[in-house]
């Protein structure tokens, strides 16, 4: 293991204006994901698991304390994230409870969209997005549209389209939450595969205490407090 | 990947019936405007085909297509006496109806000056000009006559040798073409009673005139200058008679759609906009519509690190597709509706070039209100 994060989340507090009072979502967190580990985020609802997410993700800048990426601060509370679209879409996959996919779009095509976004060909972006689904056991489904698909596949086509741009951090928010034990525990072992083939990060955000066994450590937030699992 | 393509192939039922609607809306507009250019077409019809440089008309008046205008039966005598003047026809034109199997029809009879005027300027159908200086008659198809058809006007039978097409008279009636002296005919019908009136209040003399005042049927007289001609020079001439007023073609068109189409003109337009402002209302509203049912894709799509160039491009396309299908539909409509209307509905090119930018606006318009609202949504909001 790499002594450099992937991840890095160093004092991180989130705070937000509700009326007269003050919610504290996020309240000094710190906390880092090296590569080829997968880390599971636990917590009840409201302690501040999706607010750590979507502040990991680039997508909410903290109210103080900083973000790094290998090392290098990517976001403050002054940074403008809107201006890390780019940045995003080659370091950071995001897979949901939903799977999130263009309905009128393939399969293939849903995962070759975000490879034509960083502007490989589109021909090439289809092989590999093919290549991608067939190694999730999707090659079958390439031209159905996300209606046409299960559950469970249309979580995996998510999956392959968050790995489509080999990113270093793989983020997901309840990604079992739709899913039943089996395809829940095989969408876990899938991220356990990628982050030992890929070397890639990943945090899991999860309920489900089904496949805890799978995760190299969880860590546990309340209150927008940080507890180790 | 075109996502504005893939959107329309996967809902290819939706995108037809918004194009289908937009389509009946861009009828309606095509409709409008064509139906002005059929009503321009048809007033100024005789004025551009008749082959006159000049029209004398009655003294102090503006001639037959703008108010009543009679002018003396021998003008077209003084008219050829003058230089320049290669030659002159009497004009006369009014509408009648009649009956005719059973139906009363309606038409514009317009008198040729035969054999002077053989009516090489009318748009022959079937049939032939007139051959004979009475009692044969070239027909517009719109009036409802057929080749050989006998009808009764006047006090005489007139046989149908001819038949026009496109030959109609600024509202809208067929013209039927006799020649000058049988229109003055026709125009001097009178009832029995009328003759009878007549003598019992002047005597026998008066049993050829109307008991009621009968001015004089000529409307205008004709007049085809020399190619040496000095216009103005004839203008002046006819001025200084007195009793007659002179209009070139350019007066006519003037005079046509600058003071009789005028007020015409301005509502064919004003409701043209109308349905323009309307497609645009519902445009924008389609639009609109499509790009709130894809919010949570657009979120997806900046997720995953889309520019907004790409949802831009989608939303844009999108309305300009749905526009340009209700145009090229509109069209086909025309085409297949409009033949079936009573008047003629005239679609020039130019005008299609024109609706085509306005809906090209109309678009653009359309799709700014889409991708503000697109612009707001936020990546994080594909969690919500």
């Amino acid at each position: 293991m790499s002594t450099t994060p992937i991840l890095r989340l160093r004092d991180v507090t989130r705070h937000y204006r509700s009326g007269d009072s003050l919610v504290r979502a996020l309240d000094g967190v710190s906390l880092e994901i090296h590569q080829g580990e997968v880390v599971g985020i636990l917590g009840p609802s409201g302690s501040g698991k999706s607010t750590l997410l979507l502040i990991a993700g680039l997508l909410e800048p903290p109210t103080t304390g900083e973000v790094l990426m290998d090392g290098r601060t990517v976001a403050t509370a002054q940074t403008d994230l809107d201006a890390l679209r780019t940045f995003r879409r080659t370091h950071i996959g995001f897979i949901f409870q939903k799977a999130n996919l263009i309905p009128f779009l393939t399969a293939v095509e849903n995962v070759a969209l975000a490879l034509e976004i960083d502007s490989v060909r589109p021909r090439e972006a289809r092989a590999y997005a093919a290549h991608l689904l067939a190694t999730l056991d999707l090659g079958h489904r390439l031209d159905n549209h996300p209606a046409r698909l299960s559950g469970g596949e249309q979580q995996r086509v998510a999956v392959a389209r968050a790995l489509a741009n080999a990113p270093r951090l793989l983020l997901a928010d309840e990604p079992t939450a739709a899913l039943d034990s089996v395809r829940g525990r095989q969408v876990i072992a899938l991220f356990r595969e990628i982050a030992d083939r890929r070397q890639a990060a990943v945090a899991v955000v999860t309920h489900d205490p089904r496949a805890l066994d799978l995760f190299d450590r969880t860590i546990e937030l309340c209150d927008g407090r940080l507890g180790h699992g | 990947m075109n996502l504005a393509f893939k959107d329309i192939r996967f809902n290819v039922l939706r995108f037809l019936l918004t194009a289908v609607g937009v389509a009946f809306l861009m009828t309606a507009s095509i409709g409008m405007v064509g139906l002005y250019r059929g009503i321009v077409a048809d007033a100024l019809l005789v004025i551009e085909r008749i082959g006159a440089d000049l029209w004398i008309v009655q003294g102090g008046r503006q001639g037959p297509f703008a108010e009543g205008s009679a002018v003396a039966g021998t003008m077209d005598r003084r008219a050829e006496g003058l230089s320049g003047v290669a030659s002159a026809r009497r004009f006369v034109q009014f509408s009648q109806q009649f009956p005719f199997a059973g139906r009363s029809l309606r038409a514009s009879i317009t008198g040729l000056d035969f054999p002077q005027d053989r009516g090489d300027w009318i748009s022959l159908h079937s049939g032939r000009l007139l051959a004979s200086g009475h009692l044969e008659a070239v027909a517009d198809v719109s009036i409802g006559l057929r080749l050989g058809d006998m009808i009764r006007l006047g006090q005489d039978d007139y046989t149908i040798v001819g038949l026009a097409r496109g030959m109609v008279d600024m509202g809208g009636d067929g013209l039927l073409f006799v020649t000058v002296n049988d229109a003055i005919a026709i125009a001097q019908r009178r009832t029995s009673e009328e003759v009878l009136l007549a003598r019992a209040s002047a005597g026998p003399a008066a049993a050829n005139r109307s008991s009621v005042p009968q001015d004089s049927k000529i409307a205008a007289v004709l007049v085809a200058l020399t190619p040496t001609a000095d216009e103005a020079a004839v203008r002046r001439a006819v001025l200084a008679w007195g009793d007659a007023n002179v209009l070139s073609r350019v007066d006519q068109r003037d005079l046509l759609l600058n003071q009789r189409l005028w007020r015409l003109r301005v509502q064919i337009l004003a409701f043209t906009a109308v349905l323009l402002v309307v497609t645009g209302i519902v445009v924008s509203l389609i639009i609109y519509m499509l790009t709130m049912e894809k919010l949570h894709e657009i979120a997806m799509l900046k997720l995953i690190g889309a520019e907004n160039s790409v949802i831009i491009s989608m939303i844009a396309q999108q309305s300009f597709l749905i526009g340009a299908a209700g145009l090229v539909l509109g069209l086909g409509l025309s085409a297949l509706i409009f033949p079936f209307f009573p008047r003629k509905v005239l679609i020039l090119p130019a005008d299609i070039a024109l609706l085509g930018l306005a809906v090209a606006v109309i678009c653009g318009f359309a799709s700014l209100l889409g991708i503000s609202r697109a612009l707001k949504v936020r990546a994080q909001d594909v969690l919500s």
